[in-house]
């Protein structure tokens, strides 16, 4: 099986789900990670690792999806909620603006009391008031969550967050897509078909975005072959997608916790790393999440297939919250780059270069 | 195996290693500076595998330090302290055995060198856990520990081993190597020995009968040419001692200490880098330890297939990691382990300070005799599903015992022992008149050996009761046998000895000034029974489904295959026997690996003759 799919490999054919099977279940890890560099090569010859100035604010705790691998969330009403108001956020953003900053990563909790026009102002406000700043701002959960509060059907919510000047969303929220797992961890949430929908009416207005994967907890080795097989097939339809971020379930602090009380090891993040590398190849990025399993994982993932080392996350709540925090400054995200053997390269949301540490 | 070279120049080294020719330190420079960190990670696995297998050591136990009060003042350390000093403590021989329990299996004792605590302290530790709990491992006292002692209450460093070892001693850490470099030494640890001591006391140990590790500390000030050298003057001093049973790594964590590294961890693709080009350019060191307390969980995980095959225990309390600010949990768990082992696509063996299997986690198990006279049933034997584990014939007869093994080829005394639980296929080793391999070195003849001491290698199962036999039956003499570890070479201690395997081949054409006779066994059953002699037979676990895990007809094509091969794989195997391929290729050709009649007349024979002398066959 190896060799047939290795020879796939080599004349640039597509791996199919059995085949991605055997991968991750059946293949060396160094095999694997062979084969995510030769994609990884293929697609970004230079030795160049990309990474973004960014930070990773939260508007809002507050939230009533209720998913239990989330320590971060309040409800309405409960201690310690928290919503800023738009110009409490503008003044953050004009902070970080000054301290090199060029993308916000702006998500919350769906938080049902905000009206659109709270959104729609926000970007508007920070396009026209901070204009260093490229906002991605919004998961596709505040996207719905927008919808239900406004009643207007996701296009026209889509089509008014880009008319206020928004081009690019983040990728979180997908979790697994799988309905059968997204019951049990968030069953308030969209489904799956949901937010692939989401994200394809996003792309063909013109929006980019990105696409997470988050694994370790309840999800079987199929699952997560289908949730990639998923993003392919949109992929192929839209071409919209930038990267691929997968990051391990976090425990601490989460009701799902009592069932799951470990994170995933570093070998299986390094094999997802591998794998999406090679299943999604038609995926422009593959990023290594430094932040979410630490830094010295993510500079080995740059050797598995990942070529982006993601934000610099100046500020960052969630996995905070599920007591995991890791923090990071551009200095040392350049140095950490260098020393795993890459060149850094800065770059902004859409991947455009802005400069090359040589 | 085939590896996809991004970097080129890595090529002849691969060759190289394949061809089981020594790297040189060049080679090792040019291995800590490529960046092509796959390759060398398949590099060092592959040879990892050669020698362990998928096997992933690791022990339950217990770091103690029983003072923190230190004469000494080295910048890099920040865990010493003066008297007087606040947070000073010293522990007393009650606090230390209270730390410990019947879990443990091993216990690791290292601390400061305080300035008042006299000799019989530190032996009062060795022999009260020793009385108390005589099932723990003590592994005590570092060479820069042994040469404080030595310093302070004037007794030659001999009789402090000895006098450790009568208390209950098993080995020596490998602590205080630092980094062998007289140019860092004196920047940052100007007070403590330097190589030459540290070795010359490991060395000494090892003649005694102590085996011990080794470490390297690194990512502090030394360069990469320094750490290269440091690999090289430890594969020499191995070459003559034979003693470092496992090779560790160690990053060096900033914390409060006087040193400033450029960065405040070392990056993972060095501490990859390092236990890799540790495991290839250290050929004669049995195991690498990923030391997961410094290296972190994540990346110790990792480098299991960087080639370490051991990660170290369950620790317990570690002082001097934390006090610098190592981002490891204090603990953790065996079920932890074992399941970090498992994702790395390895096999847990949970093993004792000496590294001899205690169990093996995992239920599709191939047992695998580490010696060329098997490679022609194993080379390239895939089995769908099942991992291998590489042990001498005595542990995998244990595990055998165990039920921890699914099939191999074991020793024909523990096939013989756990009859009822397996099941005896048609494949085995077997030779005619001589083996080469089993050989009695003796400074007397077989007549004149009477109540003399006889060396028994602690690898063999079946050829000491072959030996025995011998004696009894053949000659009419009784001998005392005395169980020893052969790495440790300190043969001259015996009137004679047994070796089996690959040593045994290769000190048959080492000069031996001090043994004048050289038996082989298989001649001598030969020449007495006229019969081969089976030394070990292939098996399989007996199940409820009479499943067959590898099928006759696999094992014959693999042998017919191998064997017409046997030039081409040669190479891979034959490590540090210094024989020329045409005379290894003439000793697998020796022997026979089928069993048919003759072969069978063979093994009842000698059950018989086990019957007669009284050996018990059961477990």
């Amino acid at each position: 099986m190896l060799e047939s799919i290795i020879n796939k490999i080599n004349s640039s054919e597509r791996i199919n789900f059995d085949e991605a099977l055997y991968l991750l279940r059946r293949t060396d890890i160094l095999d694997l990670g062979e084969l995510g560099n030769i994609i990884r090569f293929r697609k970004n010859p230079d030795p160049h690792v990309t990474f973004v100035v960014d930070t990773n604010p939260n508007y809002t705790n507050v939230c009533t999806i209720d998913c239990i691998f989330c320590a971060f969330y309040r409800h309405p009403g409960e201690e310690g909620e928290y919503t800023l108001s738009i110009d409490e956020l503008i003044q953050k953003f004009k902070e970080s603006a000054n301290k090199g900053v060029t993308t916000i990563l702006l998500q919350g909790g769906v938080n049902p009391n905000l009206p659109l026009d709270y959104y729609l102002e926000l970007v508007y406000r920070t396009r026209n008031e901070v204009p260093e700043i490229h906002p991605h701002f919004f998961s596709v959960s505040e996207i719905v969550g927008m919808a239900e509060v406004s009643k207007l059907p996701i296009e026209e919510v889509l089509q008014r967050l880009w008319d206020a000047g928004l081009r690019t969303i983040p990728g979180g929220g997908a979790e697994i897509l799988s309905d059968r797992i997204k019951k049990k961890i968030s069953h308030k949430k969209e489904t799956s078909e949901q937010w692939l929908n989401v994200m394809r009416v996003a792309h063909r207005i013109g929006f980019k975005t990105t696409a997470t994967m988050m694994y370790g907890h309840l999800e079987t080795d199929e699952d997560i072959i289908l949730h990639l097989e998923s993003l392919r097939k949109l992929q192929d339809e839209t071409q919209g997608f930038t990267a691929f971020i997968p990051w391990s379930f976090k425990p601490g602090n989460t009701p799902l916790e009592k069932i799951i009380p470990h994170y995933a090891s570093s070998t299986r993040y390094l094999q997802i790393i591998a794998l999406s590398r090679i299943y999604l190849d038609n995926f422009p990025h593959v990023q290594a999440s430094w932040f979410s399993e630490g830094k010295k994982i993510g500079q080995i993932a740059l050797h598995f297939g990942a070529d982006d080392f993601g934000g610099t996350l100046l500020e960052e709540n969630v996995h905070a919250a599920a007591n995991y925090v890791s923090k990071s400054n551009t200095d040392e995200v350049i140095s950490l780059i260098k020393k795993a053997g890459f060149i850094p390269v800065q770059r902004t949301t859409l991947y455009e270069i802005l400069k090359i540490y040589n | 195996m085939k590896i996809n070279f991004i970097d080129k120049s890595l090529i002849p080294i691969w060759e190289k290693i394949q061809n089981s020719e020594r790297l040189s330190f060049e080679d090792g420079i040019k291995l800590f500076q490529t960046n092509d960190l796959i390759s060398l990670g398949k590099m060092a696995n592959w040879y990892s595998f050669t020698k362990s297998g998928d096997s992933v050591y690791f022990v339950l136990n217990r770091k103690i330090e029983h003072t923190n009060i230190c004469v000494l003042s080295c910048k890099f350390c920040d865990f010493a302290k003066k008297k007087g000093e606040p947070g000073a403590y010293e522990m007393t021989t009650e606090e230390i055995l209270s730390k410990l329990s019947d879990e443990i299996q091993e216990v690791h004792i290292t601390g400061a060198m305080p300035p008042d605590w006299n000799w019989e302290r530190y032996i009062d530790i060795v022999k009260s856990i020793h009385s108390k709990f005589p099932k723990i491992d003590i592994k005590a006292y570092t060479a820069v520990e042994i040469d404080f002692f030595h310093k302070k209450f004037k007794i030659p460093v001999e009789n402090i081993l000895l006098e450790l070892k009568d208390a209950g001693l098993k080995t020596l850490p490998g602590g205080g190597a630092e980094i062998f470099s007289e140019r860092v030494r004196r920047l940052l640890f100007n007070q403590k020995i330097g190589e030459k001591r540290w070795l010359e006391i490991h060395k000494i140990a090892h003649r005694l009968g102590i085996p011990s590790n080794a470490t390297m500390l690194y990512g502090h000030i030394e360069t990469v040419e320094e750490r290269v050298s440091h690999l090289v003057k430890l594969r020499k001093a191995q070459d003559e001692s034979g003693g470092f049973l496992s090779f560790i790594p160690l990053a060096f964590q900033p914390g409060e200490t006087g040193i400033k590294p450029k960065e405040d961890f070392t990056s993972a693709i060095d501490d990859l880098k390092t236990i890799a080009v540790s495991r290839l350019m250290l050929d004669n060191i049995p195991h690498i330890k990923a030391y997961w307390v410094m290296l972190t969980e994540e990346v110790a995980a990792v480098a299991l297939n960087f080639g370490a095959d051991d990660i170290d225990g369950t620790v317990g309390e570690e002082h001097i990691a934390h006090d610098a600010g190592a981002i490891s949990p204090m603990k953790l768990a065996k079920e932890q382990i074992i399941r970090i082992i498992k994702e790395a696509g390895k096999v847990a063996v949970e093993r004792d300070v000496f590294y001899n299997p205690i169990k093996i986690y995992g239920n599709k198990i191939i047992g695998k005799i580490p010696y060329l006279n098997s490679i022609p049933i194993y080379h390239n034997l895939k089995i769908e599903g099942y991992k291998t584990v590489t042990l001498f014939p005595s542990q995998l007869g244990k595990m055998i015992a165990n039920g921890d093994i699914s099939a191999g080829l074991i020793s024909l005394v523990d096939y013989f022992k756990n009859k009822d639980k397996l099941k005896i296929s048609k494949w085995c080793v077997s030779s005619r008149n001589k083996v080469q391999s089993v050989i009695l070195f003796s400074k007397f003849s077989w007549e004149n050996l009477h109540k003399k001491r006889i060396g028994i290698s602690e690898e063999t199962s079946t050829s000491v009761l072959l030996l025995k036999i011998l004696l009894l039956k053949k000659y009419n003499v009784k001998a005392d046998f005395e169980i020893f570890n052969p790495s440790l070479k300190n043969y001259s201690e015996y009137d004679a000895i047994l070796l089996i395997g690959d040593n045994a081949l290769r000190e048959l054409y080492n000069p031996k000034k001090d043994f004048s006779y050289t038996y082989d066994l298989s001649e001598e059953w030969y020449s007495w029974q006229g019969l081969p002699f089976v030394f070990a037979v292939w098996v399989e676990k007996q199940n409820f489904t009479d499943e067959i895990i590898v099928d006759d007809i696999i094992i014959k094509q693999n042998i017919d295959k191998n064997l017409s091969n046997i030039g081409n794989i040669i190479s891979y195997y034959k490590s540090t026997i210094s024989l020329s391929d045409d005379k290894l290729i003439e000793y697998i050709k020796g022997f026979k690996y089928e069993i048919n009649e003759e072969e069978n007349l063979a093994i009842n024979k000698f059950q018989n003759l086990l019957e007669e002398i009284n050996v018990c066959l059961k477990v």
